[in-house]
């Protein structure tokens, strides 16, 4: 049998599938389809014995399928734990950074009443800003809080649920119920009541809860306030305030415009109804930057993010307004990315069992880039032995690998560790530019930070401390600068000049701007200006001697520690800096790629055949829609059909002579300008001029 | 496609010749007929061609040459480098001289002197703007040349151009085809539609969409026979697609992300699929492959659900009901209501208190189709997503389809894209002779045009008959009116127009119609036309102040073909 009689049994069988809107995926019957789903479930069935732990066919054998399952298994082991400690991290912020919010809206929604609010609904306006995410999460803590304390419950209704009046009525009711009864206790609640039935949307309904359960406090939030129609938001909040006597409504508003703005949409007389405060939620850009700081600075990390992601993150974050849950997404997936696809990301693991790094493996190692330039220094350095010894080897080569991996992963530490120093102290600075951690971060990370002027500023910011704020940054060093025996003479004697100064004053330095003086002098009716030194005292001579010491020591620190991370051996392991899966995978081009695909389809259909097709030509080898997209480029805003079509027909008949049948050239004629059409690139111009087109998209527009 | 340039740019030329050089290429066209229109009264849609021989816009410009000379060292430099460059670019300059265009020599001469003097006017004053349209290359191959230029300008000739290959068009128009149907085989990438260089997105805008360019023939499709369904589906299972390999191995590359795809959906991700092609395959397999996959690694088979944007009746509910009923089975309670939302709160509720239960896989279909595109559909389809334990796939075939999210909506989607271009038509997804049909303005013809129509006439009555032969006797007599009384409808042809632009009034036929004892009373004739409704052979509009205006879906043609068929049978 031919494959393709078969192909076209197995759509056929699908046939009446294709046409149904929604159904439940049932497998092609086994007898039906010989063709492709046994092959594959004995391939599988196959890998499932050799492999007890289904778990480890979510990551699938690499360099070549000849990587030993334990590798496969180690690479996720160890990202699901080194994800799970970074998720952590990242709640532990979001939680943080709501907690002053969500304190002062809970403490409002509870001790705000109608009654103290002159009879009208006690109303949160929150604005969100660029920080969209933010509200849902305050929400859903809000809702928590009220409901574990039995006081209420938080009710969220979204603009598309309020279609009407009835509808959003309706909505309220049954989220209100179902938020602590459940759905089955939302239908019992409807049919298990005395008297006349009451319909959805009644607020008796509401009513008759609310006295069930002895609420106190049922906050209706409406999350995307702008959204609603504001007729329907005044009749809404009307029939809320005429219940308020009753129920205990407090109304909390996500504004992401301005508080002013939205009162400008709604009637004075709803805005009467209405008294409240306002809630500002922090912006996003600040907590992505904490975020990003606890990531790559942590102590204990392992991997770290290199300069193109980070740039491409916080490009993202900052251009479209990311929400700091996107953000870690995006983190997340650089992760597994690198865990996915990197045979070396399981050297990260925790098992270094030489059993599982062999053959192929070690045979990438000595592929490696970093490896090479290793290589290519020791024998500048003069031990050719030693490379001879890596490049035979094996266990010597692990050896070294496990080494240069701790290394460099002491040496990431470091990096960041400066980084955040220079950070601390650049606060101290009065410039009005602060640099936040993470753009210190690409710089250090594209190994640029230690020759900037960053450092430069942050020096002279040094110079200028006087002796308190010295203290502070002394005490904040990192490790490996304050074991260093120069630094720690220094503490000493400044230790020293500390107690032996008189009554508490500051010091300061001769670079201090407090310590030079400006004189005037009047020279034959001119003001002369010069600037002095001060008269300093001893003990400020003494700490700026101290001073000097310590920011030669600074230098010194910064040269040694702010290397290009990717000249370190195995950095391969340890950073991931490979920007496009990333930056596909989240700002995709959808418009770009069809564009290529119709304009040069062998980029995607990569030819077997003949060479020829990779000039760029028209030819009726070409996908029909391409040939189309070709000719359609050519022409103006208006397009005739007739001479579209006879182009087109032109272009098979050059080619295929007199075999060419002009009916199924039609045939792909039309399936091509249905697919133009479907992209919204032509539309109908017959207005304009009979049997015309108006072309209504540009290449690359 | 050399044949549109020159006249094109015959056009620019003149341009700065009327104006001021300042504004070169905001003089509207009305100006130029004017000026010439008292030398030659030409056929109105020939103007442009007659173009260079227009002799009165000469001496202004000159003098205004003289006042903002470049300096002539300058242009003297520059001409060169044009030339060859234009020599490259334009590798078609001779033409043989037609028979016809020497019979007005006087004429000839004339304006290929005065294309001659443009031509060192527009390398004179060089400017960006005509760098652009390749009116400079033009103007310096007209000076290099010998040849007079004049025939395209006259309009006698209906030549191809280069390599001789014609492709005369079907229609025995003597007019000649100024775009597409003389277009050389081989000059399709002569030149890019880009300009050299790079150009910001905005200035690429303008000069895609620059005036002065939209010059089309007015041939019409009325000499070609449309495709009918059948047909369509007849010829296309003949057709043998010379890709068919190099398709197939595109998918097979699709198929070794379905690992990646699969991590991807463990670890909390949704998945949007994107690029051309139909990707319905692609989908189908993927569901295989996770069925496969967890059948043999666990007892239970996975729950996937399927969906079909592009199916027209598709609702949202009905996906949450079907994904409610995956998860509940027999369960699910008798009456889901009626609301989507409480559909998916109810299943939201249920995947909750079944924390064991395995994680439910939907995959969409062209999720930005148009029943499913709606703003609120997506938004519902948004809380979808964010739904723990549901792995949502998407495709989308349009390419602006992430404009359907806004901000909020993407960070509940929460998606990673991968382009699947598969090349593969969307046969299924849309109804292709009828999208294009419509496209071209043409959807009431389905019913068969004239045969459908005659076929459908002969089955009903015979006062049915009658009214029909009224209403086109007194369409086509309307039309024969307009046609008089308007001349400027000459242009695009008006007797090719259908019929759907003009029509009767309502009150009009119902007063014939009782005139002609066809219909006695308003219910009787109503009944009469809703025959001709059901079978799609009158269409009805409001005009402007409420009237009710009938028409017939039918070209001219065909209309008296159907009448004669009538009066005669």
């Amino acid at each position: 049998m031919d494959p393709d009689g078969l192909e076209e049994a197995l759509d056929l069988s699908r046939d009446r599938s294709q046409y149904q809107g929604v159904y439940i995926y049932q497998p092609a019957k086994p007898g039906k389809s010989a063709n492709e789903p046994p092959k594959k479930r004995r391939k599988v069935s196959s890998t499932g014995a050799q492999d007890p732990k289904s778990d480890s066919q979510q990551f699938i054998p690499l360099l070549n399928g000849e990587e030993s399952a334990e590798g496969v298994q180690q690479r996720l082991n160890t990202y699901k734990q080194l994800w799970s400690e970074q998720e952590q991290k990242i709640q532990g912020i979001l939680e943080d950074v709501d907690a002053g919010v969500l304190t002062d809206v809970l403490s409002f929604v509870r001790e705000t009443s109608p009654q103290t609010c002159n009879g009208c609904i006690p109303t949160a306006l929150v604005t969100v800003g660029s920080n969209v995410s933010s509200l849902s999460r305050l929400l859903s803590r809000l809702n928590d809080h009220l409901t574990s304390s039995g006081e209420g419950g938080v009710v969220v209704l979204e603009s598309g649920d309020a279609t009407n009046l009835k509808n959003s009525l309706k909505n309220v009711i049954r989220a209100a119920v179902t938020n602590t009864e459940g759905n089955d206790g939302y239908q019992k609640f409807l049919t298990d009541r005395a008297g006349p039935r009451v319909l959805g949307y009644d607020l008796d309904l509401l009513n008759d809860y609310v006295q069930r359960k002895g609420t106190k406090k049922l906050v209706i939030a409406l999350r995307d306030s702008e959204a609603f129609d504001p007729a329907l938001l005044t009749d809404l909040l009307s029939l809320f305030q005429s219940w308020l006597d009753r129920i205990p409504f407090t109304i909390l508003l996500g504004i992401s415009t301005s508080v002013e703005l939205f009162e400008t949409r709604l009637p004075r007389s709803c805005v009467s109804l209405l008294q409240g405060k306002h809630f500002e939620v922090q912006d996003a850009g600040n907590c992505v930057d904490r975020i990003y700081e606890a990531l790559q600075t942590n102590p204990n990390g392992k991997l770290w993010i290199g300069r193109n992601i980070t740039s491409t993150l916080f490009e993202r974050a900052s251009d479209y307004f990311q929400t700091p849950e996107a953000f870690s997404r995006m983190v997340k997936y650089a992760c597994m990315s690198h865990f996915f696809a990197n045979p070396l990301s399981a050297l990260l693991g925790d098992s270094k069992r030489p059993e599982l790094f062999q053959g192929r493996f070690i045979e990438a190692i000595r592929n490696l880039p970093s490896f090479r330039m290793y290589c290519e220094d020791l024998v500048e350095a003069g031990s050719p032995m030693e490379v001879r010894n890596l490049l035979e080897n094996d266990r010597h080569l692990l050896e070294e690998v496990f080494n240069h991996l701790e290394i460099g992963q002491q040496r990431m530490r470091d990096i960041f560790q400066a980084v955040t120093l220079i950070h601390a102290c650049l606060q101290h600075t009065q410039g009005t530019k602060k640099s936040t951690v993470s753009d210190l971060s690409v710089r250090a990370l594209a190994g640029e930070l230690g020759e900037s002027q960053v450092v430069d500023d942050m020096l002279a910011t040094v110079r200028a401390m006087d002796s308190e704020k010295l203290e502070g940054v002394l005490a904040t060093l990192p490790a490996a600068l304050s074991n260093d025996s120069t630094l720690a003479e220094l503490k000493t004697d400044f230790g020293t000049l500390l107690e032996t100064r008189p009554d508490q004053e500051l010091l300061r330095s001769e670079y201090n701007i407090n310590s030079s003086v400006t004189k005037t002098t009047v020279v034959q009716q001119r003001i002369q200006l010069s600037k002095g030194k001060a008269n300093l005292s001893g003990q400020d001579l003494e700490y700026t001697k101290i001073i000097d010491r310590l920011v030669a020591a600074l230098q010194e620190y910064f040269t040694e520690i702010l290397i290009r991370p990717q000249e370190l051996f195995m950095h391969e392991a340890f950073l991931f800096d490979l920007r496009n899966p990333l930056k596909d995978n989240f700002a995709p081009r959808p418009r770009f790629a069809i564009e290529r695909a119709m304009g040069s389809p062998f980029d995607y259909l990569i030819s077997s055949s003949d060479a020829d097709q990779s000039q760029a030509k028209i030819s009726a080898k070409q996908p029909a829609a391409a040939i189309l997209y070709q000719l359609y480029l050519e022409s103006g805003a208006l397009v005739n059909v007739h001479d579209l079509w006879q182009a087109f027909l032109a272009i098979f008949e050059s080619e295929e002579g007199n075999k060419c049948d002009e009916r199924i050239v039609m045939a792909l004629f039309y399936g091509a300008l249905s697919d133009l059409k479907m992209f919204g690139m032509v539309k109908n111009a017959s207005r304009k001029k009979a049997d015309h087109l108006a072309k209504s998209a540009w290449l690359g527009l | 496609m050399v044949l549109r340039k020159l006249s094109d740019s015959g056009l620019e030329n003149e341009h700065p010749a009327v104006s001021t050089p300042k504004r070169p290429r905001v003089q509207p066209k009305g100006v130029l007929k004017n000026g010439h229109a008292p030398n030659h009264p030409p056929p109105a849609d020939d103007a442009t061609y007659e173009l260079p021989s227009a002799p009165n816009g000469q001496s202004t410009p000159k003098k205004a040459n003289g006042v903002t000379a470049t300096p002539l060292k300058e242009s003297g430099l520059k001409t060169p480098t044009h030339r060859s460059k234009a020599r490259n670019l334009f590798a078609t300059p001779t033409k043989p001289k037609p028979a016809t265009a020497a019979a007005t020599p006087s004429r000839l001469k004339n304006a290929d002197r005065s294309a001659k003097k443009k031509s060192a006017r527009v390398l004179f004053e060089q400017n960006e703007d005509r760098e652009w349209d390749g009116s400079e290359q033009l103007a310096a191959e007209i000076l290099q040349d010998d040849e007079p230029q004049i025939d395209k300008a006259g309009d006698t000739v209906m030549e191809t151009v280069e390599e001789g290959e014609a492709t005369k068009p079907a229609g025995n128009d003597p007019k000649p085809a100024k775009r597409r149907a003389g277009r050389p085989k081989g000059a399709a990438n002569k030149r890019s539609p880009t300009p050299e260089g790079e150009l910001p997105a905005h200035e690429r805008y303008f000069f895609q969409n620059r005036a002065g360019t939209a010059k089309t023939s007015n041939k019409n499709l009325n000499k070609v026979s449309l495709l009918t369904h059948e047909e369509y589906f007849e010829k296309l299972g003949q057709y043998v697609d010379p890709c068919k390999d190099e398709k197939e191995y595109l998918l097979s590359l699709h198929h070794r992300s379905f690992p990646q795809w699969f991590f991807e959906f463990e670890e909390g991700f949704n998945i949007c699929l994107f690029g051309y092609g139909s990707k319905r395959r692609l989908v189908q397999q993927f569901a295989d492959w996770i069925y496969t996959r967890s059948v043999s690694a666990s007892a239970n088979p996975p729950a996937i659900i399927i969906v079909n944007g592009y199916a027209p009746g598709i609702t949202i509910r009905s996906i949450f009901a079907t994904i409610a009923s995956a998860i509940l089975g027999d369960e699910l309670p008798s009456k889901l209501g009626s609301q989507p939302t409480e559909v998916l709160e109810l299943l939201q509720s249920a995947l909750k208190s079944r924390p064991e239960h395995d994680p439910i896989t939907v995959l969409i279909n062209s999720v930005d189709a148009p029943s499913l595109r709606r703003a609120a559909n997506q938004a519902l389809l948004g809380r979808l997503a964010a739904t723990p334990r549901i792995r949502l796939l998407l495709t989308a075939d349009t390419p602006n389809f992430p404009v359907m999210w806004d901000i909020s909506l993407r960070d509940q989607f929460n998606l990673v894209f991968h382009d699947s271009t598969t090349f593969f038509p969307f046969a299924v997804e849309s109804d292709i002779v009828e999208e294009v049909h419509e496209l071209l303005g043409r959807k009431g013809r389905r019913v068969g045009g004239k045969e459908g129509v005659g076929f459908v006439l002969k089955s009903l009555p015979e006062n049915a008959r009658n009214l029909y032969r009224l209403l086109l006797t007194e369409l086509i007599t309307e039309m024969d009116d307009g046609h008089q009384s308007d001349d400027e409808a000459a242009d695009g042809g008006a007797g090719d127009r259908t019929s759907e632009n003009n029509g009767i009034e309502f009150r009009l036929l119902y007063q014939k119609a009782t005139e002609e004892f066809i219909a006695s009373s308003e219910m009787m004739f109503r009944t009469l036309l809703k025959e001709f409704h059901d079978h799609q052979m009158i269409t009805s509009r409001m005009d402007p102040s409420g009237m009710e205006i009938l028409g017939v879906p039918l070209s001219r043609d065909e209309m008296e073909g159907v009448l004669e068929d009538l009066v005669l049978g």
